[in-house]
């Protein structure tokens, strides 16, 4: 198995608050779907945010092309090949379309290859191009997602992690997220993502990682992650999984 | 109509000074979420740099606004390492920085008292007194030059928030700072240079004030509620809005005065912010109130 990120068993938590994460791994191919699943408070969102470098990691091990990511800060793991897309609010709401892809090239240096960059992704996301100039803000919740998503594309990064990518949008807008998430890890770009619709999500993944309490249960190919009755059980207590 | 001309003209002229004024209180607001009360009472510190400019060397105050920008500049970056940094986390930062900028105000104000006393000042360089005439119309030569001026500046501070990097990544940590981090900007850096930025501003406002107002250390407590109309008007951190909020209600205040009376000029700015904090928070070009 030649993994491109791996993470294993790593503690985190906010400021000197107590652990949110403890015991929490995973493994992260190239040019796949992953998935990450569990119940609300789970520690999905801290899973990720502890990746990127917005949070401390106490213990264990973030290995990165084999080499550790620990301690370094937000825009060196960026540089290295790994970007994040937080909750919700990932845009400049009163930037336009333009400038928000503008600003997903901030860490390049050369401005005529950013632009150059950016035409291309206008190219290749036609409701965006349409857009250019219109205040982010403005756009619809799939818009603004796609948005979010390609402006990721922009720095061409090994993996990209998103953090509910879904919320709040309509069924079909949800599976247009998802072909698009697709067409992405099919020209390379690894694919992380945290989904609270575990069936939608594992759907549309190759691999599964189940979080609860702050620890990865499993992880294993979405398939098999699926049908485990173990997915069934901790869907049926608070949270049903469609 | 000639009156009604000559109104408009004064309001428009002592509106674009205003803007200036109001301008580093929103950037400070837009970027930081900090309520800084100790704003005008910085803008009489840039206003006595002048005047000891002109007092001490002849150099004409205009000619002065560059150093009083940069020592203000200078003092805001000691100002935000010293005070402000360390507050940054606290989830209560806005509301925490509406006290700490209070007691600074009144620092601001007693240490520029013990310095330089509490007699009223006033720059009198040769356009201070003089004026255009234009047919049966007269402008002033210092509030024109003190509004042009304030306009160019807020022009060239636009240009900049718009087309360069720095400004991008201002705008952005503005308007998410989170997803600002996120994409590579230095956060931090980005918070000492907006302040430093809308400190130098209250700097180089104060030169342009100190041959329009006649100023000492207390005034400054009356430019608050007419500065923070002004940016609530705005839209709490629009420059743009800032900007129309101060040209509009400095023209409605030239029009108080005039027909109404002098204290009512005044009087405007503070009907004002309690109008519109009653109808519409979230002033001109600001979104739903956001300010908790
Ligand atoms: N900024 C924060 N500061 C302190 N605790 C937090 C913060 N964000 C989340 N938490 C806590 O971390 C736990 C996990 O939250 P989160 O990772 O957001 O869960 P999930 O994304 O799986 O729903 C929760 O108990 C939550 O209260
Ligand atoms: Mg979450």
């Amino acid at each position: 198995m030649s993994e491109l990120l791996q993470v294993t068993n790593i503690t985190a938590g906010y400021g000197d608050g107590p652990a949110i994460l403890d015991g929490a791994h995973l493994t992260v191919e190239p040019g796949k779907v992953h998935c990450i699943i569990g119940p609300n408070g789970a520690g999905k969102s801290t899973l990720l945010k502890a990746i990127c470098g917005m949070l401390t990691i106490r213990k264990g091990d973030v290995v990165f092309k084999g080499k550790r990511l620990n301690g370094l800060r937000p825009d060196q793991i960026l540089r290295a090949g790994i970007c994040f897309v937080p909750q919700e609010r990932a845009l400049f709401p009163k930037m336009t379309v333009r400038e928000n892809l503008r600003m997903g090239g901030f860490v390049l240096d050369d401005q005529r290859e950013l632009e150059r960059r950016i035409g291309e992704i206008l190219e290749r996301f036609p409701i965006l191009k349409e857009r250019a100039d219109q205040q982010a803000g403005t756009m619809s919740g799939g818009q603004q997602q796609t948005l979010a998503m390609a402006r990721t594309l922009i720095i061409k990064p090994d993996i990209v992690m998103l953090d509910e990518p879904s919320l709040g949008l309509a069924p079909k807008v949800v599976q247009e997220m998802f072909d698009i998430m697709k067409m992405m890890s099919a020209e390379g770009v690894t694919v992380l993502l945290v989904e609270q619709n575990a069936l939608i999500g594992l759907k549309n993944s190759d691999w599964g990682v189940v979080l609860d309490l702050g620890r990865t249960l499993f992880e294993g190919p979405a398939s098999t992650v699926l049908s485990d009755p173990r997915i069934q059980e901790l869907y049926l207590g608070g949270k049903k999984a469609a | 109509m000639t009156d009604i001309i000559q109104i408009l003209i004064l309001g428009l002229a002592l509106g674009g000074v205003i803007a200036l004024m109001g301008s580093g209180l929103a950037l400070v607001f837009g970027v930081m979420r900090i309520v800084n009360l100790a704003h005008p009472s910085l803008i009489i510190a840039g206003a006595y740099i002048a005047y000891w400019g002109a007092k001490l060397t002849g150099i004409d105050p205009i000619v002065m606004l560059p150093v009083a920008a940069a020592i203000m500049a200078g003092i805001g970056v000691l100002m935000y390492r010293l005070v402000f940094e360390r507050e940054a986390r606290n989830a209560k930062y806005s509301e925490m920085t509406v006290l700490l900028t209070f007691a600074l105000a009144m620092i601001v104000e007693g240490v520029l008292g013990g310095l330089f006393t509490n007699t009223q000042r006033v720059t009198s360089p040769g356009y201070a007194t003089d004026a255009f005439f234009l047919g049966d119309l007269f402008i002033p030569k210092g509030q024109l030059y003190a509004g042009l001026i304030s306009l160019v500046i807020i022009g060239a501070l636009s240009l900049f928030l718009k087309y360069s990097r720095l400004g991008y990544a201002i705008r952005a940590t503005t308007q998410n700072r989170e997803a600002a981090e996120l994409l590579g900007v230095n956060v931090n850096l980005i918070s000492v240079l907006a302040f430093a930025i809308g400190i130098g501003l209250a700097g180089a406002a104060g030169s342009l004030v100190s041959f329009v107002f006649s100023f000492f250390p207390a005034k400054h407590w009356e430019w608050i509620a007419m500065l923070m109309s002004v940016v609530v008007l705005g839209g709490m951190g629009s420059i743009l809005g800032t900007v129309v909020a101060a040209l509009l209600l400095s023209v409605i205040a030239a029009f108080v005065g005039t027909w109404v009376g002098a204290t009512w000029s005044t009087m405007t700015f503070f009907l004002a912010l309690f109008v519109i904090l009653l109808i519409r928070p979230q002033g001109l070009f600001g979104e739903k109130p956001e300010m908790a």
